[in-house]
């Protein structure tokens, strides 16, 4: 296992520095750093390993092309590569016929588990990134079970605030205050995240 | 905030191949041509489309054009044998109508038997009234034309003379005359006479 280092907000800029001027080896660095993280959010969103690596190269041909418009001042590099990864999910969910028969197997599993919240296999701790992980896992954990709920069918499964009130079969006004509690809490809690830890 | 709960998921370590696979599509030169191909096909579809309607189109207002310029050059050959013709008289007659000063011109040709009449500064009719034309002959008034005038517009019409039973202008026609008659027309004259006037 390797140790956790800290990938510095210098070195990520510089990264992104290198991916504008078309270094094509920074864009082996990058997979290495955040296929892993990629490729697991869209299998956790897909349920299915050839589309979730087909999502992978949708995200790196996305971020080969179009870079440019990632600005840096409003935030890092690896929270908007994966805010690419969890649309591009969503929209090949979407997409998809078996939608209903893959979200009712998704269900089953968070029910069965809750792997939002789940431990990871100790052998993932050598990913790179998996100290920011545990973090947001803990942040997510400080969460009530109502509002992690609610979190995780927005974020996963892209479902709309009335879709969630009619799957939890609450009040639209009760899941809307428990997004917004929860965001709140996990805005505080994940506040200091600003560099990508290797 | 929300852009770092993609770190919740459990990472799954890629299948070796799928780094040089993703790398080879995410650098691969940007093929274009399909867009380009589709676009040619567009225009080429669309152009053609377009070069098929303008040229139906055109086909058509150039009937349409031929057919109107037969007809004003067969008018400007009537017009013009009416005016010119040695046989034509040129009546001229003003008259009142409705406290206005107009004119009905009359050029009658004798040989053809036939009138080209035109009305100026008429004053426009009553809802239920018209202008009717008379010719004067020498068996009494036969009516000429009818014309409800519902615009303050001349009027330009042809007339053919009357005739007999056996085809010849057996009616001397001696003069005409013009009056405000119902819409439909009269018999014989009936309503307030615009002007009678003996050639």
């Amino acid at each position: 296992m390797t140790s956790p280092k800290r990938l510095s907000q210098e070195h990520q800029r510089s990264l992104e520095r290198r991916l504008k001027a078309g270094d094509e080896r920074a864009l082996g660095e990058l997979f290495d750093l955040v296929a892993p993280w990629i490729l697991g959010l869209a299998f956790r969103i897909l349920q299915d390993e050839d589309e979730a690596e087909e999502v992978v190269g949708d995200v790196f041909v996305q971020v080969w092309r179009h870079i440019d418009q990632h600005d840096g001042g409003r935030g890092p590099l690896v929270p908007w590569i994966l805010s690419i990864a969890r649309n591009r999910s969503l929209d090949a969910l979407r997409r998809r016929r078996r939608w209903w028969r893959k979200s009712a197997h998704l269900e089953q599993a968070q029910e069965a588990m809750g792997e939002a919240v789940a431990p990871a296999a100790p052998h993932e701790a050598a990913v790179p990134g998996w100290p920011m992980h545990r973090e947001v896992h803990a942040a997510l954990a400080a969460l009530s079970e109502e509002q992690r709920r609610v979190v995780v069918l927005s974020y996963f499964e892209g479902l709309s605030h009335r879709e969630i009130a009619q799957r939890l079969r609450q009040p639209l006004g009760t899941v809307k205050t428990r997004l917004r509690m929860a965001h709140q809490k996990l805005t505080e809690g994940l506040r200091h995240l600003k560099d990508w830890v290797e | 905030m929300t852009d770092w709960l993609g770190l919740l998921a459990a990472p799954r370590t890629p299948r070796p191949e799928l780094k040089g696979r993703v790398l080879a599509r995410a650098l691969a030169p940007r093929r274009r041509w399909p867009l380009a191909a589709a676009a040619v096909i567009t225009l080429a579809v669309g152009g053609g489309g377009g070069a098929w309607w303008a040229y139906r189109t055109i086909g058509t207002l150039t009937t349409e054009r031929d057919g109107l310029a037969a007809r004003v050059h067969a008018l400007e050959d009537t017009v013009s044998t009416f005016i010119h013709g040695p046989a034509t008289r040129l009546i001229q007659i003003p008259v009142s109508t409705g406290g206005r000063v107009g004119s009905v011109t009359i050029f009658a040709d004798s040989v053809r038997h036939r009138w080209l009449v035109r009305c100026d500064g008429l004053a426009p009719n009553a809802r239920d009234q018209a202008y009717q034309l008379w010719f004067i002959t020498d068996r009494g008034m036969a009516t000429a034309a009818v014309m409800p005038m519902d615009q303050d517009k001349p009027m330009v019409m042809a007339l053919e003379m009357p005739r007999g039973e056996g085809g010849e202008a057996d009616q001397r026609v001696l003069g005409a005359a013009m009056s405000i008659e119902p819409r439909a027309g009269s018999a014989s004259p009936s309503g307030p006479m615009v002007f009678h006037r003996l050639l």
